[in-house]
């Protein structure tokens, strides 16, 4: 090959490459163009709160007047802050609770509903069920308050039909909490169900077939077919409903306003609390951070653990 | 070898991409905790506008107290378009109002009037939030006029800081005992005298009591449990308050308040005529003949009248220790700093003050009127039951609701250790004791 055709060659493949090159910061540009209004969101109310809760903490910010730089003292204060590792407890125990009962109860209405049945009692029965998630919290939550309060409720009135004592489901420490997760599963397990639902209907029905040729009943079916099948829609739906958990607000604000005391109080109440009652926002931003790092730990963990039970076909 | 690239852009890279969105957001953020800006010119010396302006005001009322008020300020100050809407109460009383109000404020929301109460007033003076009328008054004979000589001297006071007018009184409460007149004849009971004391009360409770456990269960009395007003309507009739007179202090270890909060808890937990505060409907029940007692202001007429309920009528709060006291609350109109109009804003005030608006509150059941002229006309008695002059007769032996610059945060810390004892959970003397110790610490922090 003689040098000019070397160089002509040389030539050639450098405006290839040069048009691979423009062709590649077309495509980079289309893609960013395409990904600006997602990323202007999550900057905007995610990333945007995120970094103005970092630099808050290290303030005393009261909304109205300055911020004034506070050091290390709103970190600090969460040694101290006793009433904050009490709320935790509750804010614990609550989001173990209706994480089991609503992903327990949303699994076995999907269990139940996928079933064979004529299609009006389905609709009816899907419909009834997942109505609660579809009506407003408050408004439930002042229907729950006359039903559950301790004199003249109507739960209450029930009970006293069978012969026992009225339960002080709003006033007493203990019941405070458990009302809350009750109001909470009966509100978020018809979602929980539809999840599974739709786990459950994306399993072949050639393994159910099978299994049954093989010889297994319902309760083998349901343990070696469709719990390893429906294990990637279970974890979403832990990982989502542990979440949500953690971060009930609205549901106890309206049915106990987290007392008495602080019995039912749960975390997002007492950051708003703090935030928004008492102006204190460098602090709720240091207590908003103990629950997105929980948050975070919580999640990375399932994602660990997912690795022993989780199956994709 | 040839080796599969990245596409890469060489102006803009995902690195560079993410560092100009990184110093974006970071500069965004430190731009969000920068306070709203206050009109600089917010005050009595700015000219008033030429073109129509929006002046907003915001209420705790409901706004339909409002509405002929509205009609009239198309007539009467023309050259300004009025609106009254409705500030949440958030999960409290006027704690919760003012905590609403100020989020509102600081997240620049166009709040020109503003409604306070006593109870929430020294907070938002504090927080710059409320301009000082008294510029405005000393250039309006009229309006002034009628604030010294048609207001009593203690509501007007109640409204000032530092010497300062910083609302314009439009009604006040104080807490009465309403009693459902057909059961007491029913049961064979004169009314309560205006002396009753804690043990004619107590009396009476269980003589109209009812409770079984049932569903024809009837309560003698309810209160509230919580909230600051409530109290001290009981607490004053026991010759104590849980602050200090200054409300610089915690005074809830003082034995006369243990005694207050024991007669209260006993009710319920002794006695049994009382009802467990939470989740309880005290209006309904009062309403359906399931409760015969309820402590109250005049604004509790207002339901009665909705559910056309007339049989009750009200006598003043029994009496334990001390001179004769029933706690009072005013509230009022005051113009905000962040208004840009605030000579307009003034004018809203005046109208929202006025002797119609005042009628038209005392028509649906509401506050009592601040205006000595509107609670002396015929229409102030015949929106209320047949003892009703008790309300502004009251007003000479009327102590101020306390009311803090931390109100916001006194009443929670209340209302929580008070609901351990309504539910038999502490003792009083332990909860209180522990709502002391969460409660000097903020206080002490008004003295910093």
């Amino acid at each position: 090959m003689t040098s000019t055709a070397l160089s002509e060659d040389r030539v050639d493949r450098q405006a290839k490459h040069q048009r691979s090159q423009a062709l590649a910061r077309r495509e980079a540009l289309a893609g960013y163009l395409f990904a600006t209004p997602a990323l202007l969101g999550l900057l905007v109310f995610t990333a945007l709160p995120i970094v103005a809760s970092l630099i808050l903490i290290f303030l005393h910010y009261d909304l109205l007047t300055p911020p004034k730089w506070a050091g290390a003292e709103n970190i600090t204060r969460l040694a101290t802050d006793s009433r904050m590792f009490k709320i935790y407890w509750n804010s614990l125990r609550l989001t173990i609770g209706a994480t089991l009962l609503n992903n327990v109860l949303g699994l076995l209405l999907a269990v139940g509903l996928n079933r064979a049945m004529p299609w009006g009692l389905r609709y009816v029965l899907r419909t009834s069920i997942f109505f609660p998630v579809m009506t407003t919290t408050a408004s439930l939550a002042v229907v729950w308050r006359f039903l559950l309060t301790q004199d003249r409720g109507v739960v209450n009135f029930l009970i006293g039909q069978i012969g026992l004592d009225p339960v002080p489901w709003l006033s007493s420490s203990t019941w405070a909490l458990v009302s809350a997760m009750i109001y909470d599963v009966w509100k978020s397990c018809g979602y929980l169900m539809v999840i599974y639902l739709a786990g459950l209907q994306g399993i072949p029905a050639v393994y159910y077939e099978a299994a049954r040729i093989d010889g297994a009943g319902f309760w083998q079916q349901f343990r070696n077919v469709t719990l390893p099948l429906i294990s990637p829609t279970a974890f979403f739906a832990i990982v989502i409903s542990l979440i949500g958990a953690f971060q009930i607000f609205d549901n106890v604000w309206v049915l106990t306003e987290g007392g008495p005391g602080d019995a039912s109080r749960v975390i997002a109440m007492y950051i708003y609390e703090k935030a928004f009652r008492g102006f204190e926002m460098g602090y709720a931003s240091a207590v908003s951070f103990t629950l997105f790092i929980i948050l975070i730990t919580l999640t990375l963990l399932q994602f660990l653990g997912a690795r022993r039970w989780v199956h994709y076909e | 070898m040839s080796k599969l690239q990245t596409p890469s852009h060489p102006n803009m890279s995902r690195r560079d991409m993410l560092r100009i969105a990184g110093i974006g957001t970071a500069g965004a953020a430190l731009a969000a905790c920068a306070a709203p800006a206050a009109s600089t010119d917010a005050g009595a010396d700015s000219e008033p506008a030429m073109e129509p302006v929006s002046v907003i005001a915001t209420t705790s009322m409901p706004v339909n107290t409002f509405d002929n008020a509205l009609d009239r300020s198309m007539e009467r100050i023309p050259g300004i378009e009025m609106e009254v809407n409705a500030n949440g109460w958030g999960e409290g009383g006027w704690d919760g109002y003012s905590d609403t109000l100020l989020t509102r404020i600081a997240g620049g929301e166009q709040i020109d009037v503003i409604m306070i109460a006593i109870e929430g007033l020294r907070l938002l003076t504090a927080k710059n939030v409320l301009v000082a009328l008294d510029d405005f008054l000393a250039g309006d004979a009229p309006a002034n006029e009628i604030l010294q000589n048609d207001v009593h001297v203690t509501l007007r006071e109640m409204l000032q800081v530092d010497g300062k007018q910083y609302e314009y009184p439009f009604s006040w409460n104080n807490m009465v005992m309403y009693y459902n007149t057909a059961i007491f004849e029913e049961e064979g009971l004169d009314p309560p005298s205006t002396d009753w004391n804690w043990d004619d009360f107590l009396e009476t409770c269980l003589a109209v009591a009812n409770v079984t456990g049932g569903a024809d269960d009837r309560f003698a009395y309810s209160f509230w449990g919580a909230g600051m007003f409530g109290m001290a309507a009981w607490y004053f009739n026991n010759d104590v308050s849980p602050l200090s007179d200054d409300w610089l202090d915690s005074n809830l270890l003082d034995p006369k308040v243990a005694e207050t909060v024991q007669f209260m808890a006993d009710l319920i937990l002794e006695h049994k005529v009382a009802p467990s505060p939470e989740g309880w409907d005290e209006w309904a029940q009062f309403h359906a003949g399931n409760l015969v007692m309820r402590t109250c202001g005049r604004w509790c007429i207002g339901g009665s009248l909705e559910a056309e309920f007339e049989t009750y009528d009200i006598q003043y709060q029994p009496h334990q220790a001390g001179p004769l006291k029933t706690v009072a609350g005013t509230d009022g109109w005051g113009v905000s700093t962040s208004s840009e109009n605030p000579h307009e804003a003034w004018e809203v005030v005046k109208l929202l003050s006025d002797t119609d608006t005042s009628i038209d509150m005392v028509q649906l059941g509401g506050n009592i009127p601040a205006l000595r002229s509107v609670a002396e006309m015929p229409v102030f008695s015949e929106y209320g039951p047949p003892n009703t002059a008790l309300f502004y007769e009251s007003l000479d032996f009327a102590a101020t609701v306390p009311s803090p610059t931390n109100f916001n945060i006194v009443e929670p810390i209340l209302n929580r250790n008070y609901a351990t004892i309504w539910n038999g959970e502490r003792s009083v003397e332990e909860a209180l004791q522990a709502a002391h110790d969460e409660l000097q610490p903020e206080m002490d922090k008004l003295k910093a």
